[in-house]
């Protein structure tokens, strides 16, 4: 018998070999994991709940390549976020990287495969993304699921609301809406200000970090030689709170200049729409969200849920990028993290409907093997749910 | 029930900020904080506190275990946790600096041999100087790296300074300074908005009226 390198047999019973794998092979490398079971089944279910939705509102799956250029990424995500993927050379030398993001690669096919197709594009995704350094200690996934949707070519305050809308309905299908806080923003804000302030590169880095961590008291500090102290007071306050229509009162009261205006104008139609459709209780707004700005061009948004330490999901407009692939046009798009739903569904006692008691199983006789396939596959036809023995020894 | 949960960290800081939480209205049974108990609650019941190490401060609030925690900024910077700082505390306050013999052992060439409990807060400083260094990992007591020759020096928090004299060391360079503050969790922020804040705003004003003269 020819025994692999690494094994090796420690047991003698027949039928019952035990061995034990070199710790290379029995060990798994950080940020993977297995799913199985019950766990394995929710997964599922939660999968097919979100495409039924997507499907709902006429977005066509799409299944893009794991494996495609760096420099694709690198284009679209941006050099900071892209180096976090797992990356190797081709044959030809050129740079490789398994998808450490899948909106990149929607929008190049947008760009080049759907060129001639009629706008707007409506496209979703279930799709595993792969990073080599974990987004943060909490996020420790190094493989995780997304399933997302992207609606390209239309600009209008419609296609922000119609990802919205899709998002509440998913959360509403999980059961989640009653525990969810989606947080709405518009990078226009911050862009508006930055730009009024006249702040070089190095010095716009640093006031977004101190806004995305909302360190106010070091914001008004840093503010101070830019602008007036009354200002830089009240804008500090401005970005520690997060509300509902009175946030934007407040800034527009503060902020002046005709970019960010036009930014909490492109917000507040956004509300009111929300306001009639009595959406409210789901949503804030939160001027102090500007994590990964350079991505985004408008709205962009995050999903909290109660029960997860991080968010379950995020999304935004991103006007620019098609342009790098050729062809520049608005688009909007969204994720949801498929394993953060999972082990919040899990976790929680009520388990909704998402997971139908399955079938029980009948054992199918026989005499001899071909009865035995026989009986079994006349109940699968029937449809019944079957379960062999496969330890008997028959004829 | 539980509405926030403080991760506080132990040591150091523990003391300061339960006074200062005292300060801000919540309330403690003499019973809970003499008692040995890892998680205690207030007596509204609406506050649970747990106590851990300092460098777990970040490891619950980050997960959202913890809502909020008080740790020392020195704690945040080695970390590298993705987490929000809404405020300040005037509690603590220390620096982290390069200790040495003397400075001549920190200014030469080549590689330098530094021993410290920060490992990434002494990569980060010494690299943007473009300084090779062989970082020597310690627990405790790493002014005797420096003082038995170990370490060309020392990367570590200094209060009062009155270690590093009884051991004949002096500070090269400041790195940083460091104070307490308060952290919390980015899904908490958004989640529990109306608590957490009523929670930052009392501490913020207790700290106002205590640095009124």
């Amino acid at each position: 018998m020819n025994v692999a390198a690494g094994f090796s047999f420690t047991g003698q019973e027949p039928g019952a070999i035990y061995f034990c794998m070199s710790e290379l092979l029995s060990r798994m490398p950080t940020g993977m994991r297995y799913y199985s079971g019950a766990e394995a089944r929710l997964r599922r279910m939660i999968e097919t709940t979100l495409m039924s939705v997507f499907d709902g509102w006429s977005y066509e799956e799409i299944t893009t390549p794991t494996v495609d250029y760096y420099s694709l990424f690198e284009r679209g995500m941006g050099r900071s976020q892209a180096h976090h993927a797992f990356r190797f050379t081709d044959t030809d030398g050129r740079m490789l990287a398994i998808r450490p993001d899948v909106t990149s690669l929607v929008a190049r096919a947008a760009a080049t495969l759907f060129a001639e197709r009629e706008r707007p594009l409506r496209l979703c995704y279930a799709a595993p993304v792969f990073r080599q350094q974990p987004q943060s200690h909490a996020e420790w996934r190094r493989e995780s699921t997304q399933i997302g949707g992207e609606l390209l070519g239309a600009h209008t305050s419609a296609a922000d609301m119609e990802v919205l809308a899709i998002v509440c309905e998913a959360l509403e299908r999980l059961d989640l809406d009653r525990d969810s806080s989606i947080t709405l923003n518009d990078v226009d804000v911050f862009n508006g200000i930055a730009e009024q302030l006249a702040l070089p590169a190095e010095a716009r880095n640093e006031m977004r970090e101190l806004i995305d961590t909302r360190n106010a008291a070091d914001l008004e500090c840093f503010l101070v030689p830019w602008s007036s102290a009354e200002e830089s007071r009240s804008f500090a306050q401005l970005i520690q709170l997060s509300g509902k229509r009175n946030i934007l009162n407040d800034a527009r009261r503060i902020i002046t200049n005709p970019r960010s205006q036009t930014a909490l104008d492109r917000l507040e139609r956004l509300w009111s729409v929300i306001e009639s459709l009595q959406l409210t209780d789901c949503f804030e707004i939160d001027l102090g969200d500007v994590a990964r700005l350079d991505y985004y061009t408008g709205l962009t948004f995050k999903i909290y849920v109660k029960g997860a330490g991080t968010r379950i999901g995020s999304g935004g407009r991103y006007d620019d990028l098609t342009a790098s692939f050729g062809r520049a046009e608005a688009a909007v798009g969204f994720v949801l993290d498929l394993d953060g739903l999972t082990d919040l569904l899990m976790d929680r006692s009520h388990q909704p409907d998402l997971m139908p008691a399955s079938m029980e199983a009948s054992q199918p006789r026989g005499e001899k093997l071909s009865d035995l396939f026989a009986a079994a596959r006349t109940k699968r036809a029937r449809g019944e749910r079957v379960l062999l023995n496969t330890n008997e020894v028959m004829p | 029930m539980t509405e926030l949960t403080i991760a506080i960290a132990k040591g150091r800081l523990q003391a300061e900020t339960l006074d200062l939480l005292t300060s801000a209205g919540l309330v403690f049974s003499d019973q809970a904080l003499s008692s040995r108990r890892l998680a205690i609650e207030d007596e509204s019941g609406r506050f649970r506190l747990i106590f851990v190490k300092p460098a777990d401060v970040p490891v619950y609030v980050e997960r959202g275990i913890a809502d909020c925690g008080i740790v020392g900024r020195d704690v945040l910077l080695e970390s590298d946790a993705n987490l929000l700082q809404p405020l300040s505390l005037n509690l603590g306050a220390c620096r982290i600096v390069v200790a040495a013999k003397n400075e001549a052992g920190v200014r030469q060439s080549g590689m330098l041999k530094v021993a410290t409990k920060y490992p990434h807060i002494a990569a980060r400083h010494f690299g943007a100087r473009g300084v090779a260094v062989d970082l020597i990992e310690l627990s405790g007591s790493v002014e005797l790296a420096a003082v038995l020759g170990l370490a060309d020096c020392i990367v570590d928090l200094v209060e009062t300074g009155k270690t590093l004299e009884e051991n004949d060391l002096r500070v090269v360079d400041v790195i940083t300074e460091s104070s307490a503050r308060v952290v919390v969790n980015r899904a908490s922020y958004q989640l529990k908005a109306e608590t957490v804040s009523q929670f930052i705003k009392s501490l913020e004003k207790t700290i106002r009226r205590r640095g009124e003269p």
